[in-house]
Order: C-alpha cells, then structure tokens, then sequence
C-alpha cells in the first residue's frame, strides 16, 4: 500500500500479483523446509526424546546412552549434517514463512485456523527454546563428548531451578506439537492423506502422537528431578583440553 | 414489530485511491431481506442515517442466487456473498466492507481480475479448438463426473483467497479456486493433455507450495467445493512430478 501511495495517487493499487507460471525456486525450498521438519529433525526428536526416557531406567543407562551416542562414529559430521544444518533451515525458513502469513485467526476463528496460527508461534517458541538449550547443553558447560558420566549431573544442574522445569516443559510441549501437527501438514501437502474424513483422522493422529511425547518428555524431565543428585566429579573440571573441542574428533572419549 | 429497523454501516471508498469511509443506515425491517435488498433501500433512498444525503452504494451482483459469484464481500467481517447473506440471520448493525485483499474500484466493487489471471496461468480449460472436427471425446466414467461436478461449480467469488492468510502481497499465493480448477481439468480425458503444464505452472512463485493448511478456504467456500482435498490432491500431482523430473528429465 506505500509503495502506491507515494506514487502521487495515480497509478491503481495493485493488490496481489498472479502467479508466476512455472518459475522461481520457493517450490524446492517450500517443500525442502516440510522434508527437513520430518526428517531429519523430526526423528532427531524422536531419538532425542527415547535416548532422554534412558533416565526411567536409572543414572548409569542414561549415561550409557550418551556415551553410545557420543561415541558414534563421525558424531560431528552426523551433529553437523544430521542435526544442526537441518535445524537451522527448518528455523530460518519457518521463520521467514510466518514473517510473510497475514494472520487472520481474529476475523476467522476456526479450528484449521488455530492449528495454522499454533504452528507458527510453536515454531518460533521452539526455535528460542532451541537455541538457549543447545546453548547451555551441547557448546558450554562440561562437555559430555569428553565426560558421558557427567550426563545426568548436567541435567540435573540445569533443571535445579523450579523456573528452568517450567522453560523445559513448555519447550517440550511446544516442540512435541509442531511435530505431531507437522506431521498432518507434511502428509497433507505430499498429498498422502488427500481425502476429508482421511485429513480430519491424520490431524488427530498427529495432535494425538504430539501430545504423547509431550507426556513422555514430561515424565523424562519429572524423573531427572526426582532422582537423588548426583554427585560433581572434579574430574571433569579438570582442563584437560578446553572447551573449543567441539572440532575434537569423538576418538578422544574414554 | 411495525417499527422494527434493520441497522446497517457500510465501508465505502468513491474511488481507487480516495479514502475509505463509513456511511450508516437504518430502514424499516421487512421479512426475508437479504444484504443486496439493503443496498436496493439505499438506492431507493440514499439517505444515511443521521439524514444526511448520499449516493446509492457501487456493487457487484448479477444472479442473486448464489451462482454467479459476483457479490462476494465482507459481511461482518467474513467473505460470503451478500444475496445468500439473509438479514434474519445477522448480527446487527451489519457490517458490510469490500474484501479488503482486492483493490477497490469504488464501495463494495473490487478488482478480482487476479483470479482470471491465474486461471489463465494454469491453463484452466480443455483445449478443444483446431482446424477440423475432433469428434465426440472420450467417456468420463460417473465416478470421476461425481467429483468433477463439485469442483466446476466453482463461481469465482474469490471468498477463499479473501479469507486465506497466505494470500497476500507477499507471498503472491494462487489461492484455493485457481488449484482446484487445475485438479478439476487434469481429471478431464481431454483436459489432462495439458496436466503436466499446469502442474509446472503451480510449482512456480506463489504456486501450491504457499498453502499453509489454515483451511478457512473450504470453510468459508459457498459452494462447499472440497478445496483443501484438492489441494492435498494437486500436492500429490506436482511431487509425483517434481520427482519424476529429478530423475528422468
């Protein structure tokens, strides 16, 4: 609307341009962006999700769990190509998808419009969550590449504060249901599930798995908190090699 | 009852780039009024109401009986068609704006020519002129008439690009009707000829890809056209596609 009205009142507002028969790029990244959020973040989450549940079956398997998953090989290069790339795009474009959607959930409240608007402030959530979790988790702190048995202290340090359980359990639930409503739009917009009835069953599904990793998530981080503390080693404090080892390769692990 | 009104506010702009007003009414209620009955009131006697003199209200209409598509706008707050759109059922005082993702041409009369363009851009037809006769085409099975039958009744109102909210001047996005019109002629015997143009044409800039599954489309269709599966539909055609261009073009 600015850019006609600065044109001295004579040419027409345009409204929306037609479509741009069969040229520019957005297809390949639309749908890129709808792939990258199943796979591979998605089952990223998935796994992150189970390897997490570990700590139902006790301190030493969870901290098992991180040093199977630490001691994969070329762990960086999964890390890099796996989970942080895609993770990355997935935000940066979702980001960029919300910034161009003219919400309209106000003069339109309907369900499909609500799930449309959720998706969007879910992903925006979960992209702030993200990024302060990788933060304090994975590039600063003990590094679990090089000390796995110091997984559950670090978890456990983290959650110490009532405020961090309430950041970590919306973050989850957040997460939990852009994935599981992703998950419809994914096969909606791949034309997998095509039909009414067909669409309204696979938006509960995906409603439905969300909220049972919501529950799994919650019930992980309630038994982080429950446990006895575990004890600090001051081992691991111990500058072995410093912190700017994430290049390091996962060789370097006990 | 003998002095019940109908109240009414309309959103009213005397040309393309003069300012937006509002201009309200009221007049004697009468039984089964619609929304372009009020507009007739109006021009019967264009006075507003705190009697002040107008002019009678720039609409679109023509068959007012929700075939033709052409009153569609914003009735408290929400695209529909106005002669569909009964008084007996509206809140009051009714809100009538033109749709507010078209450019207005004066009042309630907007430019909804994008969707002719977009049509055009998919090639929404069945290509059937040559220089001889073609002869009678093939036999489309009843199945397939049954599903057709609900997509050609698409009126070109416009309601569901007006109420997506990824239609707009960002994103450029062809909107529910031009997509359905593009599975409605891919279905076609004759028509598929051009599926794979069509197809291409969707994948571009403002193409199928914009959907964001908000679904107020098929919500606010007055034609309840099956808008979201034939997107998921046409979803299907063009990946089907992409991936058969990434390996065998």
């Amino acid at each position: 609307m600015a850019s006609t009205a600065q044109s001295a009142n004579t040419a027409l507002p345009k409204g929306v341009s037609p479509l741009r028969a069969g040229t520019g790029t957005s297809f390949l990244w639309r749908r890129l962006h709808s792939l990258t959020g199943i796979v591979p973040v998605g089952l990223f989450l998935l796994e992150h999700l189970i390897s997490n549940a570990e700590i139902l079956n006790g301190a030493n398997a969870y901290n098992g769990q991180v040093k199977f998953l630490t001691g994969l090989p070329f762990r960086l290069w999964l890390e890099i190509f796996g989970i942080f790339l895609p993770l990355l795009y997935h935000a940066a474009y979702g980001v960029y998808i919300w910034w161009r959607g003219e919400n309209n959930v106000i003069d339109y409240a309907l369900k499909g419009n609500w799930f449309y608007t959720l998706q969007r402030y879910t992903g925006v959530l979960v992209f702030a969550y993200v990024a302060f979790h990788l933060w304090t988790m994975r590039f600063t702190g003990i590094h679990l590449t090089e000390h796995y048995d110091a997984s559950v202290w670090k978890v456990q340090t983290e959650l110490a504060h009532p405020l961090m359980i309430a950041v970590y359990a919306v973050g989850m639930l957040a997460a939990c249901w852009h994935f599981g409503y992703g998950l419809f739009l994914f096969a909606a917009k791949w034309g997998i599930v095509t039909g009414e009835k067909a669409q309204k069953r696979a938006q509960v599904l995906g409603i439905a798995l969300g909220l049972l990793l919501t529950l799994l998530g919650l019930v992980t981080i309630y038994s982080f908190v429950t446990r006895p503390a575990q004890e600090k080693n001051p081992l691991w404090e111990q500058p072995v090699q410093e912190q700017s080892q994430l290049m390091a390769p996962a060789a370097t692990v006990r | 009852m003998a002095n019940k009104t109908v109240q009414f506010k309309i959103k009213r702009q005397d040309g393309p780039n003069s300012q937006p007003y509002w201009d309200e009414f009221e007049i004697p209620y009468r039984l089964g009024l619609n929304v372009i009955s009020l507009f007739m009131e109006v021009a019967l006697n264009p006075v507003t109401r705190e009697g002040k003199q107008t002019t009678p209200v720039n609409y679109d209409s023509n068959c007012l009986e929700e075939v033709c598509g052409s009153c569609a706008m914003l009735i408290n707050g929400k695209a529909r068609m106005a002669c569909s759109a009964l008084v007996d059922n509206l809140e009051q005082p009714i809100q009538i704006e033109p749709f507010s993702k078209f450019p207005v041409v004066r009042d309630l009369q907007v430019d909804r020519s994008v969707l002719f363009e977009n049509l055009k851009a998919v090639q929404a037809w069945v290509p059937i002129d040559g220089t001889y006769d073609l002869g009678s085409g093939p036999r489309v099975l009843p199945q397939v008439q049954e599903q057709a039958y609900r997509l050609s009744q698409c009126m070109s109102c416009s309601c569901c690009m007006e109420a997506c909210p990824q239609f707009n001047e960002s994103t450029g996005f062809v909107g529910a009707a031009t997509i359905a019109q593009a599975r409605l002629f891919n279905m076609h015997p004759t028509g598929k000829v051009l599926k794979e143009e069509r197809l291409a044409a969707l994948m571009g800039d403002g193409g199928i890809q914009e959907c964001g599954y908000a679904q107020n489309c098929v919500e606010v269709c007055p034609k309840e056209i099956p808008l979201t599966k034939s997107i998921s539909d046409v979803g299907g055609q063009v990946m089907k596609k992409a991936v058969l261009d990434f390996f065998r073009v």
